[in-house]
Protein backbone atom coordinates (compact mmCIF):
# COMPACT_ATOMS: atom_id res chain seq x y z
CA UNK A 1 0.00 0.00 0.00
CA UNK A 2 2.63 2.66 0.57
CA UNK A 3 3.99 2.24 -2.71
CA UNK A 4 1.24 4.90 -3.87
CA UNK A 5 3.29 7.09 -1.92
CA UNK A 6 6.50 6.54 -3.56
CA UNK A 7 6.63 9.28 -5.91
CA UNK A 8 5.45 12.13 -3.23
CA UNK A 9 8.52 10.50 -1.30
CA UNK A 10 11.14 10.55 -3.86
CA UNK A 11 11.07 14.27 -4.24
CA UNK A 12 13.82 16.32 -2.53
CA UNK A 13 13.05 18.36 0.32
CA UNK A 14 10.50 15.54 1.04
CA UNK A 15 10.25 15.03 5.11
CA UNK A 16 7.43 12.85 5.13
CA UNK A 17 3.40 12.26 5.08
CA UNK A 18 0.69 11.22 6.37
CA UNK A 19 -2.96 10.25 6.05
CA UNK A 20 -5.34 11.70 8.54
CA UNK A 21 -8.93 9.95 9.04
CA UNK A 22 -11.79 12.52 9.88
CA UNK A 23 -11.38 12.11 12.94
CA UNK A 24 -8.18 12.77 13.36
CA UNK A 25 -6.53 9.12 13.35
CA UNK A 26 -3.27 8.71 11.62
CA UNK A 27 -4.16 5.75 9.11
CA UNK A 28 -1.02 5.80 7.65
CA UNK A 29 2.52 7.80 7.66
CA UNK A 30 5.88 7.70 5.84
CA UNK A 31 8.83 9.65 6.57
CA UNK A 32 11.97 9.74 5.04
CA UNK A 33 15.01 8.03 6.73
CA UNK A 34 15.98 11.73 7.95
CA UNK A 35 12.77 12.32 9.57
CA UNK A 36 12.19 9.48 11.76
CA UNK A 37 12.27 11.31 14.67
CA UNK A 38 9.38 13.66 13.60
CA UNK A 39 7.63 10.17 12.65
CA UNK A 40 7.97 9.57 16.38
CA UNK A 41 6.18 12.05 17.60
CA UNK A 42 2.86 11.84 15.82
CA UNK A 43 1.47 9.36 18.03
CA UNK A 44 1.81 11.92 20.48
CA UNK A 45 -0.42 14.80 18.75
CA UNK A 46 -3.81 15.28 19.32
CA UNK A 47 -4.56 15.71 15.61
CA UNK A 48 -8.50 16.25 16.22
CA UNK A 49 -8.81 19.84 17.05
CA UNK A 50 -6.79 20.45 13.82
CA UNK A 51 -9.15 18.27 11.84
CA UNK A 52 -12.12 20.23 12.91
CA UNK A 53 -10.85 23.54 11.87
CA UNK A 54 -9.76 21.90 8.83
CA UNK A 55 -13.90 21.12 8.12
CA UNK A 56 -14.81 23.25 5.65
CA UNK A 57 -11.09 23.86 3.76
CA UNK A 58 -10.39 21.88 0.52
CA UNK A 59 -6.60 22.90 0.89
CA UNK A 60 -4.38 24.41 2.68
CA UNK A 61 -0.40 25.49 2.43
CA UNK A 62 0.96 26.26 6.21
CA UNK A 63 4.30 28.03 5.80
CA UNK A 64 6.49 28.08 8.72
CA UNK A 65 10.08 29.42 9.19
CA UNK A 66 11.73 26.00 8.59
CA UNK A 67 8.98 23.60 6.41
CA UNK A 68 5.90 24.06 5.11
CA UNK A 69 2.85 21.40 5.26
CA UNK A 70 0.91 20.80 1.92
CA UNK A 71 -2.68 19.57 3.10
CA UNK A 72 -5.32 17.83 1.07
CA UNK A 73 -8.96 16.94 2.02
CA UNK A 74 -8.89 13.65 -0.12
CA UNK A 75 -12.91 11.51 0.15
CA UNK A 76 -10.92 9.70 3.58
CA UNK A 77 -9.99 12.48 5.41
CA UNK A 78 -6.79 14.67 4.56
CA UNK A 79 -3.32 14.32 3.28
CA UNK A 80 -0.37 16.27 4.36
CA UNK A 81 2.80 16.45 3.47
CA UNK A 82 5.66 18.15 5.04
CA UNK A 83 8.26 19.40 3.19
CA UNK A 84 11.56 21.46 3.54
CA UNK A 85 11.76 25.16 2.09
CA UNK A 86 14.02 24.32 -0.71
CA UNK A 87 11.25 21.39 -1.99
CA UNK A 88 10.30 22.28 -5.67
CA UNK A 89 6.23 22.82 -4.37
CA UNK A 90 4.86 22.55 -7.59
CA UNK A 91 5.94 19.14 -8.03
CA UNK A 92 4.97 17.80 -4.47
CA UNK A 93 0.89 19.66 -5.54
CA UNK A 94 0.94 17.86 -9.10
CA UNK A 95 2.28 14.04 -7.18
CA UNK A 96 -0.70 14.69 -4.34
CA UNK A 97 -2.99 15.47 -7.29
CA UNK A 98 -2.01 12.07 -8.65
CA UNK A 99 -2.17 10.76 -5.49
CA UNK A 100 -5.76 11.69 -4.33
CA UNK A 101 -7.52 9.62 -6.29
CA UNK A 102 -5.70 6.36 -4.41
CA UNK A 103 -6.48 7.21 -1.02
CA UNK A 104 -9.59 6.35 -0.84
CA UNK A 105 -8.32 2.57 -1.19
CA UNK A 106 -6.87 2.84 2.37
CA UNK A 107 -9.29 1.68 4.96
CA UNK A 108 -8.97 2.43 8.44
CA UNK A 109 -7.84 -0.39 10.42
CA UNK A 110 -11.16 -1.11 12.04
CA UNK A 111 -12.58 -1.89 8.62
CA UNK A 112 -9.56 -4.07 7.44
CA UNK A 113 -10.07 -5.93 11.07
CA UNK A 114 -13.97 -6.80 10.20
CA UNK A 115 -13.22 -7.82 6.27
CA UNK A 116 -10.63 -10.42 8.21
CA UNK A 117 -13.39 -11.59 10.56
CA UNK A 118 -16.07 -11.31 8.24
CA UNK A 119 -14.02 -13.87 5.78
CA UNK A 120 -13.03 -16.11 9.05
CA UNK A 121 -16.61 -16.77 9.77
CA UNK A 122 -17.77 -16.79 6.38
CA UNK B 1 18.72 35.10 -38.16
CA UNK B 2 16.82 32.01 -37.51
CA UNK B 3 14.30 31.15 -34.58
CA UNK B 4 16.05 29.45 -31.79
CA UNK B 5 14.36 26.52 -30.14
CA UNK B 6 15.70 25.20 -26.87
CA UNK B 7 14.81 21.50 -25.29
CA UNK B 8 15.73 20.77 -22.18
CA UNK B 9 16.26 17.45 -20.97
CA UNK B 10 18.50 14.92 -18.66
CA UNK B 11 18.04 11.66 -21.10
CA UNK B 12 21.07 12.39 -23.42
CA UNK B 13 19.87 9.61 -25.99
CA UNK B 14 16.36 11.83 -26.19
CA UNK B 15 18.47 15.26 -27.13
CA UNK B 16 20.57 13.17 -29.79
CA UNK B 17 17.41 11.47 -31.30
CA UNK B 18 15.47 14.51 -30.87
CA UNK B 19 17.79 16.24 -32.26
CA UNK B 20 18.21 14.40 -35.38
CA UNK B 21 14.52 14.50 -36.01
CA UNK B 22 13.95 17.73 -36.14
CA UNK B 23 17.52 18.30 -39.02
CA UNK B 24 14.68 18.30 -41.42
CA UNK B 25 13.59 21.87 -40.30
CA UNK B 26 16.67 23.28 -39.81
CA UNK B 27 14.98 26.09 -42.37
CA UNK B 28 12.71 27.03 -40.05
CA UNK B 29 14.56 27.11 -36.73
CA UNK B 30 17.62 26.11 -34.93
CA UNK B 31 17.69 23.33 -32.19
CA UNK B 32 19.48 24.15 -29.07
CA UNK B 33 19.93 21.24 -26.51
CA UNK B 34 20.60 21.35 -22.43
CA UNK B 35 20.81 18.76 -20.39
CA UNK B 36 19.80 20.48 -16.93
CA UNK B 37 17.62 23.42 -16.28
CA UNK B 38 20.86 24.88 -14.75
CA UNK B 39 22.27 24.49 -18.63
CA UNK B 40 19.38 25.87 -19.71
CA UNK B 41 18.85 29.11 -17.72
CA UNK B 42 22.76 29.74 -18.90
CA UNK B 43 22.09 29.27 -22.21
CA UNK B 44 18.38 31.62 -22.11
CA UNK B 45 21.18 34.42 -20.70
CA UNK B 46 23.22 34.49 -23.63
CA UNK B 47 21.08 33.10 -26.77
CA UNK B 48 18.25 34.74 -27.93
CA UNK B 49 15.63 31.97 -27.60
CA UNK B 50 12.15 31.97 -29.35
CA UNK B 51 10.51 28.49 -27.95
CA UNK B 52 11.64 26.15 -25.09
CA UNK B 53 10.61 22.60 -24.37
CA UNK B 54 11.42 21.11 -21.22
CA UNK B 55 11.33 17.74 -19.45
CA UNK B 56 8.96 17.88 -16.36
CA UNK B 57 11.16 15.27 -14.13
CA UNK B 58 15.16 16.31 -13.99
CA UNK B 59 17.65 16.30 -10.94
CA UNK B 60 18.60 19.38 -9.91
CA UNK B 61 16.58 21.66 -11.13
CA UNK B 62 13.24 20.28 -12.20
CA UNK B 63 10.83 21.18 -15.24
CA UNK B 64 8.58 23.26 -12.50
CA UNK B 65 11.42 24.97 -11.23
CA UNK B 66 12.84 25.99 -15.02
CA UNK B 67 9.58 27.03 -15.37
CA UNK B 68 8.91 29.21 -12.87
CA UNK B 69 12.56 30.90 -13.76
CA UNK B 70 11.60 31.45 -17.47
CA UNK B 71 8.30 33.26 -16.35
CA UNK B 72 10.38 35.68 -14.21
CA UNK B 73 13.30 36.40 -16.56
CA UNK B 74 11.96 35.50 -19.80
CA UNK B 75 7.93 35.84 -19.51
CA UNK B 76 7.80 36.36 -23.48
CA UNK B 77 9.65 33.25 -23.97
CA UNK B 78 6.70 30.35 -24.11
CA UNK B 79 7.61 27.44 -22.33
CA UNK B 80 5.90 23.66 -23.31
CA UNK B 81 6.61 20.85 -21.20
CA UNK B 82 6.97 17.46 -21.90
CA UNK B 83 6.72 14.13 -19.77
CA UNK B 84 6.18 10.94 -19.97
CA UNK B 85 4.68 11.02 -16.35
CA UNK B 86 1.23 11.73 -18.09
CA UNK B 87 -1.52 11.26 -15.10
CA UNK B 88 -4.94 12.39 -14.99
CA UNK B 89 -4.19 15.83 -13.63
CA UNK B 90 -0.92 16.39 -14.59
CA UNK B 91 -2.00 18.16 -17.99
CA UNK B 92 -3.91 20.65 -15.56
CA UNK B 93 -1.50 21.28 -13.24
CA UNK B 94 1.27 22.11 -15.91
CA UNK B 95 -0.99 24.49 -17.30
CA UNK B 96 -1.62 26.26 -14.12
CA UNK B 97 1.58 26.26 -13.57
CA UNK B 98 2.26 28.75 -16.58
CA UNK B 99 3.20 26.60 -19.40
CA UNK B 100 2.32 27.75 -22.72
CA UNK B 101 1.59 23.52 -23.66
CA UNK B 102 2.35 20.39 -22.83
CA UNK B 103 3.61 17.17 -24.71
CA UNK B 104 2.97 13.74 -23.52
CA UNK B 105 6.30 11.47 -24.55
CA UNK B 106 6.46 9.82 -26.82
CA UNK B 107 5.44 12.36 -29.85
CA UNK B 108 7.27 12.80 -33.19
CA UNK B 109 9.20 15.30 -34.61
CA UNK B 110 6.09 15.99 -36.73
CA UNK B 111 3.99 16.67 -33.85
CA UNK B 112 6.76 19.35 -32.10
CA UNK B 113 6.97 21.16 -35.07
CA UNK B 114 3.51 21.37 -34.95
CA UNK B 115 3.31 23.05 -31.67
CA UNK B 116 6.24 25.04 -32.50
CA UNK B 117 4.90 26.63 -35.50
CA UNK B 118 1.67 27.16 -33.83
CA UNK B 119 3.63 28.89 -31.24
CA UNK B 120 5.97 30.97 -33.39
CA UNK B 121 3.08 31.81 -35.80
CA UNK B 122 1.26 33.49 -32.58
CA UNK B 123 4.00 35.72 -31.76
CA UNK B 124 4.48 36.90 -35.39
CA UNK B 125 0.75 37.44 -35.44
CA UNK B 126 1.02 40.96 -36.30
CA UNK B 127 3.43 40.63 -39.53
CA UNK B 128 6.73 41.46 -39.49
CA UNK B 129 8.79 44.58 -41.28
CA UNK B 130 12.05 44.65 -42.48
CA UNK B 131 14.99 47.58 -42.53
CA UNK B 132 12.74 49.90 -40.28
CA UNK B 133 13.17 52.96 -38.69
CA UNK B 134 12.61 52.00 -34.90
CA UNK B 135 12.36 55.57 -33.48
CA UNK B 136 8.95 56.21 -35.93
CA UNK B 137 7.71 53.00 -35.81
CA UNK B 138 7.14 53.30 -32.16
CA UNK B 139 5.71 56.77 -32.03
CA UNK B 140 3.22 55.24 -34.44
CA UNK B 141 2.52 52.25 -31.65
CA UNK B 142 2.45 55.37 -29.20
CA UNK B 143 0.31 57.29 -31.30
CA UNK B 144 -2.15 54.55 -31.75
CA UNK B 145 -1.85 53.42 -28.56
CA UNK B 146 -1.13 49.41 -29.24
CA UNK B 147 -0.68 46.76 -27.07
CA UNK B 148 2.22 44.85 -28.62
CA UNK B 149 5.21 42.85 -28.18
CA UNK B 150 7.87 43.57 -30.71
CA UNK B 151 10.56 41.25 -31.03
CA UNK B 152 13.29 43.07 -32.56
CA UNK B 153 16.76 41.78 -34.82
CA UNK B 154 19.95 44.18 -34.73
CA UNK B 155 20.69 42.71 -38.00
CA UNK B 156 24.41 44.02 -37.93
CA UNK B 157 25.08 42.10 -35.26
CA UNK B 158 22.97 39.44 -34.88
CA UNK B 159 21.12 39.69 -31.51
CA UNK B 160 17.61 40.20 -30.71
CA UNK B 161 15.76 42.25 -27.99
CA UNK B 162 12.37 42.63 -26.86
CA UNK B 163 9.92 45.81 -26.32
CA UNK B 164 6.47 45.38 -24.43
CA UNK B 165 3.90 48.06 -24.95
CA UNK B 166 0.10 48.33 -23.09
CA UNK B 167 -2.05 51.13 -24.73
CA UNK B 168 1.08 52.83 -26.17
CA UNK B 169 2.71 52.82 -23.28
CA UNK B 170 6.80 51.12 -23.09
CA UNK B 171 6.09 49.15 -20.40
CA UNK B 172 9.15 46.96 -20.17
CA UNK B 173 12.22 46.09 -22.46
CA UNK B 174 14.56 42.94 -22.02
CA UNK B 175 17.64 41.51 -23.75
CA UNK B 176 18.87 38.21 -22.97
CA UNK B 177 18.22 38.51 -18.62
CA UNK B 178 18.28 42.00 -18.68
CA UNK B 179 14.95 44.20 -18.44
CA UNK B 180 14.54 47.73 -17.70
CA UNK B 181 15.20 51.23 -18.76
CA UNK B 182 19.05 50.14 -19.73
CA UNK B 183 17.68 47.43 -21.80
CA UNK B 184 15.07 49.64 -23.51
CA UNK B 185 18.27 52.47 -24.44
CA UNK B 186 20.05 49.46 -26.05
CA UNK B 187 17.45 47.81 -28.28
CA UNK B 188 16.66 51.79 -28.83
CA UNK B 189 19.62 52.59 -30.16
CA UNK B 190 20.34 49.66 -32.89
CA UNK B 191 20.20 50.73 -35.98
CA UNK B 192 19.05 48.41 -39.10
CA UNK B 193 16.53 46.45 -37.42
CA UNK B 194 13.46 44.34 -38.52
CA UNK B 195 10.70 43.35 -36.20
CA UNK B 196 7.66 41.13 -35.52
CA UNK B 197 4.66 42.23 -34.00
CA UNK B 198 2.46 40.42 -31.68
CA UNK B 199 -0.70 41.83 -30.20
CA UNK B 200 -0.59 41.18 -26.60
CA UNK B 201 2.02 42.20 -23.93
CA UNK B 202 2.78 39.81 -20.59
CA UNK B 203 3.32 42.84 -18.45
CA UNK B 204 0.26 44.42 -16.61
CA UNK B 205 2.40 46.87 -14.79
CA UNK B 206 4.92 49.19 -16.04
CA UNK B 207 8.22 48.74 -15.17
CA UNK B 208 10.29 51.96 -17.49
CA UNK B 209 8.88 55.13 -15.75
CA UNK B 210 9.33 57.83 -17.95
CA UNK B 211 7.45 59.00 -21.28
CA UNK B 212 8.58 56.97 -24.68
CA UNK B 213 9.65 60.35 -26.54
CA UNK B 214 12.16 61.02 -23.76
CA UNK B 215 13.89 57.61 -23.71
CA UNK B 216 13.88 57.79 -27.35
CA UNK B 217 16.08 60.72 -26.97
CA UNK B 218 18.34 59.45 -24.67
CA UNK B 219 19.33 56.24 -27.03
CA UNK B 220 19.70 58.88 -29.88
CA UNK B 221 22.12 59.94 -27.72
CA UNK B 222 23.68 56.59 -27.52
CA UNK B 223 23.17 55.49 -30.78
CA UNK B 224 25.41 58.66 -32.02
CA UNK B 225 27.97 58.04 -29.37
CA UNK B 226 28.28 53.95 -31.13
CA UNK B 227 27.95 55.61 -34.48
CA UNK B 228 31.47 57.15 -33.68
CA UNK B 229 32.77 54.25 -33.34
CA UNK B 230 32.39 53.61 -37.18
CA UNK B 231 31.06 50.19 -37.22
CA UNK B 232 31.51 48.88 -40.48
CA UNK B 233 27.68 48.80 -42.35
CA UNK B 234 26.93 45.37 -42.98
CA UNK B 235 24.89 44.49 -46.52
CA UNK B 236 21.16 44.74 -46.13
CA UNK B 237 19.84 41.31 -45.39
CA UNK B 238 17.04 40.69 -48.67
CA UNK B 239 13.30 40.98 -47.50
CA UNK B 240 12.93 37.01 -47.32
CA UNK B 241 14.81 36.85 -44.29
CA UNK B 242 13.39 34.75 -41.57
CA UNK B 243 13.30 36.84 -38.58
CA UNK B 244 13.30 35.46 -34.86
CA UNK B 245 10.15 33.87 -34.29
CA UNK B 246 8.50 34.58 -37.96
CA UNK B 247 5.99 32.35 -39.28
CA UNK B 248 7.90 29.26 -40.32
CA UNK B 249 7.58 28.90 -43.94
CA UNK B 250 5.01 26.10 -44.60
CA UNK B 251 2.24 28.68 -43.61
CA UNK B 252 0.73 31.69 -45.04
CA UNK B 253 2.57 34.61 -44.08
CA UNK B 254 0.46 37.44 -41.91
CA UNK B 255 -0.71 40.32 -43.55
CA UNK B 256 1.84 42.66 -42.96
CA UNK B 257 0.80 45.81 -41.13
CA UNK B 258 0.96 49.27 -43.45
CA UNK B 259 4.12 50.58 -42.98
CA UNK B 260 4.21 54.14 -40.58
CA UNK B 261 3.64 57.10 -42.52
CA UNK B 262 6.12 58.89 -43.99
CA UNK B 263 5.18 62.00 -42.53
CA UNK B 264 6.33 61.36 -38.96
CA UNK B 265 9.58 62.56 -38.61
CA UNK B 266 12.75 60.55 -38.59
CA UNK B 267 13.93 61.76 -35.18
CA UNK B 268 11.79 62.41 -32.44
CA UNK B 269 10.17 65.20 -31.43
CA UNK B 270 11.45 67.10 -28.38
CA UNK B 271 10.26 65.85 -25.08
CA UNK B 272 6.85 66.71 -24.47
CA UNK B 273 4.80 67.03 -21.23
CA UNK B 274 3.24 64.12 -20.46
CA UNK B 275 0.07 63.05 -18.07
CA UNK B 276 1.35 59.93 -18.46
CA UNK B 277 4.55 60.15 -17.14
CA UNK B 278 5.15 59.00 -13.19
CA UNK B 279 6.74 60.25 -10.72
CA UNK B 280 9.61 58.29 -9.32
CA UNK B 281 8.25 56.25 -6.26
CA UNK B 282 9.03 57.54 -2.72
CA UNK B 283 10.24 54.88 -0.58
CA UNK B 284 7.44 54.08 2.21
CA UNK B 285 8.80 52.82 5.74
CA UNK B 286 6.60 49.63 6.05
CA UNK B 287 6.94 50.05 9.38
CA UNK B 288 5.05 53.16 9.94
CA UNK B 289 1.96 51.75 7.95
CA UNK B 290 -1.13 49.60 10.00
CA UNK B 291 -0.34 46.23 9.48
CA UNK B 292 -3.32 45.84 6.75
CA UNK B 293 -1.62 49.07 4.45
CA UNK B 294 2.00 47.34 5.35
CA UNK B 295 0.44 43.74 3.72
CA UNK B 296 -1.13 45.50 0.85
CA UNK B 297 2.41 47.56 0.04
CA UNK B 298 4.31 44.29 0.34
CA UNK B 299 1.83 42.60 -2.17
CA UNK B 300 1.55 45.94 -4.44
CA UNK B 301 5.49 45.98 -4.53
CA UNK B 302 6.42 42.59 -5.54
CA UNK B 303 3.56 41.62 -7.74
CA UNK B 304 1.76 44.96 -8.93
CA UNK B 305 -1.83 46.23 -8.82
CA UNK B 306 -3.38 43.64 -10.70
CA UNK B 307 -2.63 41.19 -7.87
CA UNK B 308 -6.33 39.55 -7.08
CA UNK B 309 -6.51 40.80 -3.46
CA UNK B 310 -10.21 41.32 -2.96
CA UNK B 311 -9.57 42.34 0.06
CA UNK B 312 -7.33 43.02 3.01
CA UNK B 313 -9.35 42.93 6.65
CA UNK B 314 -8.39 41.92 10.71
CA UNK B 315 -10.00 38.15 11.10
CA UNK B 316 -10.42 36.52 14.06
CA UNK B 317 -12.28 34.37 12.53
CA UNK B 318 -9.07 32.53 11.80
CA UNK B 319 -7.91 32.24 15.17
CA UNK B 320 -8.74 28.91 15.63
CA UNK B 321 -7.04 27.44 12.66
CA UNK B 322 -4.08 29.30 13.48
CA UNK B 323 -4.04 28.10 16.48
CA UNK B 324 -3.91 24.84 16.03
CA UNK B 325 -1.77 25.02 12.89
CA UNK B 326 0.62 26.35 15.32
CA UNK B 327 0.41 23.56 17.78
CA UNK B 328 1.58 21.12 14.92
CA UNK B 329 4.01 23.00 13.93
CA UNK B 330 5.76 23.19 17.26
CA UNK B 331 5.60 19.56 17.76
CA UNK B 332 7.34 19.31 14.23
CA UNK B 333 9.80 22.07 15.58
CA UNK B 334 9.36 24.06 12.49
CA UNK B 335 9.65 27.85 13.64
CA UNK B 336 7.69 30.23 13.46
CA UNK B 337 3.87 30.28 11.13
CA UNK B 338 4.68 32.75 8.95
CA UNK B 339 1.21 32.56 6.53
CA UNK B 340 -1.21 30.05 5.32
CA UNK B 341 -3.40 29.37 2.38
CA UNK B 342 -6.43 28.49 2.77
CA UNK B 343 -8.86 27.28 0.04
CA UNK B 344 -12.75 26.70 1.33
CA UNK B 345 -14.76 23.88 0.10
CA UNK B 346 -17.13 26.78 -1.88
CA UNK B 347 -13.70 27.72 -3.58
CA UNK B 348 -13.12 31.09 -1.70
CA UNK B 349 -9.65 31.37 -1.35
CA UNK B 350 -7.52 33.48 1.45
CA UNK B 351 -4.27 33.96 2.27
CA UNK B 352 -3.99 34.11 6.37
CA UNK B 353 -1.06 36.35 8.40
CA UNK B 354 -1.32 35.32 11.54
CA UNK B 355 -0.29 38.52 14.44
CA UNK B 356 -1.98 40.02 17.09
CA UNK B 357 -5.05 40.59 15.09
CA UNK B 358 -4.94 38.05 12.44
CA UNK B 359 -5.04 39.30 8.89
CA UNK B 360 -7.49 37.73 6.31
CA UNK B 361 -6.27 38.68 2.48
CA UNK B 362 -9.10 37.39 -0.04
CA UNK B 363 -8.41 36.46 -3.37
CA UNK B 364 -10.17 36.27 -6.47
CA UNK B 365 -10.25 32.77 -8.76
CA UNK B 366 -7.54 33.41 -10.63
CA UNK B 367 -5.25 35.22 -8.10
CA UNK B 368 -1.25 34.16 -8.36
CA UNK B 369 -1.79 33.41 -4.40
CA UNK B 370 1.32 31.20 -4.40
CA UNK B 371 3.45 34.31 -5.18
CA UNK B 372 1.39 36.13 -2.77
CA UNK B 373 1.96 33.18 -0.19
CA UNK B 374 5.84 33.40 -1.34
CA UNK B 375 6.19 37.64 -1.05
CA UNK B 376 4.55 36.72 2.65
CA UNK B 377 5.53 33.50 3.66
Amino acid sequence: MKDIFKDVMGIDGVHGLMVLSDDGSVMISKFSSDFKEEEETLSGINWEPFVTEMRAVKDTELVFDSARFYIKKSEIGFLIVIIGDNAPISMVRLNCEILLPMLSKIQPASKRFGKLLRKKIF
Amino acid sequence: MKPNVLIVDDDQAFLRLIQKDLEGFSESFNVLTAESGAAALDLLRNTYVSFVVSDLRMPGMDGFELLAAVLKTYPDVPVYMMTSYDKPKTKDVVIQSGASGYLKKPFTAIELFGEITKTLNKKAEGGSLHNVTLETFLQLIEMEQQTSTLRIVDKKRQRGGVLFFRDGELMNARIGDQQGKDAAYKILSWSNVSLSIEHHCVFQEKMIDGDLQAILLDAMRAKDELAEENFPEDEEAGADEILLDAPVPDKPAPPKPAPPKPTSPSKPAAPRPSAKVRPAKPEVDLSTLSPVDAIRMRIKNSIGERNGVLDIYPDPGWDGLITQSERIGNAFNCGKLNALYVNRDNSDQFVIVPGEASIAISLTQDAPWDRILSTLG
